[in-house]
């Protein structure tokens, strides 16, 4: 049996020393009076709270990839009940129902740009949807910023031998390499264009998980 | 007010803005939501970084008074 910490009970128990450390410099400051006193001080008003608030930026950034944080918004319902349509035809859908994405990461997997600091604008765009969903006006549908690029698909597909091998794929020289250089859209181009399907839902079966 | 009691009642504020700034940190960690990483961004960090500066303050800002021979 597994006894090592989650890194969020690591991050509470640093949370309460952190806070007992604090409280007795606040109930008791002469004790910062003396050589120690002061060198303690700037363990636990500065060395500490500075560790704990990146420990924690780091787990709210690890936590803001899972599919529960993205589908905590309503108007994103219609999208997570979209991963389970019954219909293989649907990229999203048969990805997260075959678990060829992890399943608590599935919207980040896909939607993330798979780029330098790729995670950081997304998370920048997350800001950008909590402003909306709060204080503007939800666009109706909702849209990608920008197409969607192969990039994200070539992450994991690239060198795959489903894709490389494929017999669409590689029908002609060019059509491979127009996938790969984004000219040729895996979603729009007519191959792959079943994805959330937010607007027939009503229309569909829907797969029960056992 | 001594140049010991400022520096004190300076720790003393830092000190609090820091617990709560922890306290905060600590309940956006209960839920995973959007609004619980804005917490954690804007309030709780608010307050951490806001005693910390004033610690830091505190120590550039008030001097020791000079030795006597």
């Amino acid at each position: 049996m597994s006894t090592a910490l989650s890194p969020a009970t690591l991050l509470y128990v640093l949370i309460g020393v952190t806070i007992v450390l604090v409280a007795t410099i606040v109930i008791r400051p002469s004790l910062t009076a003396t050589r120690g006193g002061k060198q303690l001080a700037f363990v636990v008003l500065f060395l500490l709270p500075v560790v704990v608030a990146s420990m924690g930026a780091s787990e709210h950034m690890e936590r803001s990839k899972q599919t529960q944080f993205c589908l905590s918004c309503h108007v994103m319902d219609p999208y997570g009940r979209s991963l389970h349509i019954d219909d293989a035809m649907y990229v999203p859908a048969a990805h997260f129902q075959n678990a060829r994405i992890p399943r608590d990461e599935a919207c980040y997997t896909c939607h993330t740009d798979y780029v330098m600091y790729g995670s950081i604008l997304a998370k920048v765009r997350g800001m950008r949807h909590v402003y909306v969903q709060y204080l503007g006006t939800i666009p109706k549908p909702i849209q990608l910023y920008s197409p969607y690029n192969n990039r994200e698909c070539l992450h994991c597909h690239a060198g795959a031998r489903s894709f490389e091998e494929g017999v669409v794929h590689t029908a002609d020289p060019s059509i491979m390499a127009s996938i790969k250089a984004n000219q040729l859209s895996c979603l729009t181009s007519g191959c792959h264009e079943n994805v959330h399907a937010v607007a027939h839902l009503s229309e569909l079966k829907f797969w029960e998980p056992k | 007010m001594t140049m010991a009691a400022l520096m004190e009642r300076r720790l003393r504020i830092s000190g609090m803005l820091i617990v709560l700034g922890l306290l905060v940190e600590a309940l956006s960690l209960i839920r995973i939501h959007p609004l619980a990483f804005l917490g954690f961004m804007f309030v709780g960090g608010g307050f951490l970084i806001a005693g910390i500066a004033m610690y830091l303050y505190s120590l550039v800002s008030i001097t020791a008074p000079p030795e006597v021979k």
